[in-house]
């Protein structure tokens, strides 16, 4: 009992010095991705896929998502790097750290949630096979203060229409 | 004519009221896990240990329902087909309760350990709820935080109600309750300390929480397994062999018919049966009435000796304590 005790003391205080060092700085990136592109530069991977992403022969790629992706590195004060390529050497790059966010049209069925982490859905539209899609983006597994500027983001562009 | 109540062992009103209880905290405890199975369900995200917590309390259920199922099937009186009454009922359940227990810590061993392995930061990101967004980890420690103070009232209830029934199903489910609310406080540091940018955190604590589970879980199985294979009976806990076993030797041996007295006693569930081997002074064999009353007056010792059977033997057989066996084991040793 007195170990139980001891284990539910730790807990109270982990949860006590989360609250006291403010919401502000939580959650946490593990590797800083948002502090290092705020006012910096934001790499993002793009896959072709219209008319969410349109990346071949243009360059910078255009579509749907680009755009998004652009309003919100405007918001952050961050320039962009495109890179283009297929969806696994691209989340292979999210993985290593070479890219901050890759879009292509991914829904919530993509296969890579192992590998990346998916946003919220940001948008609804009607597949191929006439069922509802929900759209996401994918971000760096645990980055989890640029997951949740994105998303809040991507949450008020939704609202404001 | 004696009355002899074989089967539905007639419990003392301590023990009725005590399993009234027990009957009473069970059903609170399925209502209490139906709960938290939805609204873990709800928040769980991508958080290890959000999952794991939830997949633990689905298998928190096992426990409760093996004990109900339990002591409704015990009250059976004994049939034809079922001679002995249905007291073996408490065996499996706790074998079931066990091997819950045991799926939970291994599980939980395992995913946090590969966890760990692969270096996985778990993704937390958003919630929104009634337009506001914020961050899911929230609704995750609040979640989790209120599911931990009722499985430690709900354990230690259990564990005084197994100890008053000698019920080790209740012992069992009242080492779950203790699982569950530790896996809790576990997600909870975890997910704080992905808030705080310590992506190992989650995974971490699960490991260091799932030991302990893991290892209730391999004791209670191995006191089951022990149970159904008729070990000798033992206390609740398994951490003794029962008093009650010496107590019923001394009985006998007490009696003026009576040179010496050894008994087998195995743990059918509540109650134990046993095998009392007695040899009655200058080899004579006693009268019909003193072997009902000794009978009777096994049966009073305790609640929970409620089917004696008495055997006059010549010599003592070696597993309850006769010489012969020392003989055997010399001349093998």
């Amino acid at each position: 009992m007195m170990r139980a005790l001891r284990l539910l003391a730790v807990a109270v205080a982990v949860i006590a010095l989360t609250i006291v060092s403010g919401c502000s700085s939580v959650p946490a990136d593990p590797h800083g991705t948002l502090d290092r592109v705020r006012g910096g530069v934001l790499r993002v991977g793009a896959t072709h896929h219209p008319p969410w992403v349109e990346a071949a022969g243009i360059s910078p790629p255009g579509g749907d998502e680009v755009d998004i992706v652009t309003a919100f590195a405007n918001d952050n004060d961050a320039d962009l790097e495109w890179e283009v390529g297929s969806e696994q050497s691209l989340v292979e790059a999210l993985e290593r750290g070479d890219l901050d966010l890759v879009i292509g049209g991914f829904t919530d069925a993509t296969p890579w949630t192992e590998r990346a982490a998916t946003t919220v859905p940001y948008t609804e539209a009607t597949g191929p096979d006439g069922s509802v899609e929900k759209h996401v983006m994918l971000t760096r597994m645990g980055e989890n203060r640029f997951l949740v500027a994105l998303e809040t983001f991507l949450m008020d562009r939704g609202r404001a229409g | 004519m004696t009355s002899i109540s074989f089967g539905s062992a007639e419990l003392p009103p301590e023990q009725l009221e005590a399993l009234r209880r027990a009957k009473r905290l069970e059903w609170a405890t399925l209502a209490f896990l139906a709960g938290a199975i939805t609204a873990v369900f709800l928040v769980m995200g991508n958080s290890q240990a959000m999952r794991t917590a939830w997949a633990e309390d689905l298998l928190s259920l096992a426990p409760p329902i093996a004990f109900l199922v339990a002591v409704r099937l015990v009250r059976k009186p004994p049939s034809e087909r079922y001679p002995y009454g249905l007291h073996r009922a408490v065996g499996v359940g706790h074998l079931v309760a066990a091997l819950a227990l045991l799926s939970m810590g291994a599980f939980l061993i395992f995913d946090a350990g590969s966890g760990l392995v692969r270096a996985e930061h778990p993704p937390i990101g958003t919630m929104t709820l009634f337009g506001v967004t914020f961050w899911a980890g929230w609704a995750m420690m609040l979640v989790m935080a209120l599911t931990i103070p009722l499985p430690i009232v709900f354990g230690r209830k259990k564990m005084r109600l197994a100890e008053q029934l000698h019920d080790k199903v209740l012992y069992a489910d009242a080492d779950m309750n203790k699982a569950d609310w530790m896996t809790a406080a576990g997600a909870v540091v975890g997910v704080a300390g992905i808030g705080v940018g310590l992506w190992w955190a989650d995974a971490a604590a699960a490991l260091f929480i799932s030991a302990s589970i893991l290892w209730d879980g391999v004791k209670n199985m191995r006191a089951a397994i022990t149970d159904l294979m008729d070990s000798r009976a033992t206390t609740f806990d398994d951490a003794h062999p029962h008093p009650v076993v010496a107590r019923l030797e001394a009985l006998l041996r007490g009696m003026s018919w009576v040179d010496d007295a050894g008994a087998r006693v195995r743990d059918e569930g509540h109650v134990f049966h046993a095998e009392a081997f007695v040899v009655p002074r200058r080899g004579r064999t006693p009268s019909l009435r003193r072997l009902v009353e000794a009978r009777k007056a096994c049966e009073a010792l305790d609640w929970k000796l409620h089917d004696v059977t008495i055997v006059l033997v010549d010599e003592l057989p070696a597993e309850v304590g006769g010489r012969a066996g020392e003989q055997q084991s010399e001349a093998r040793g």
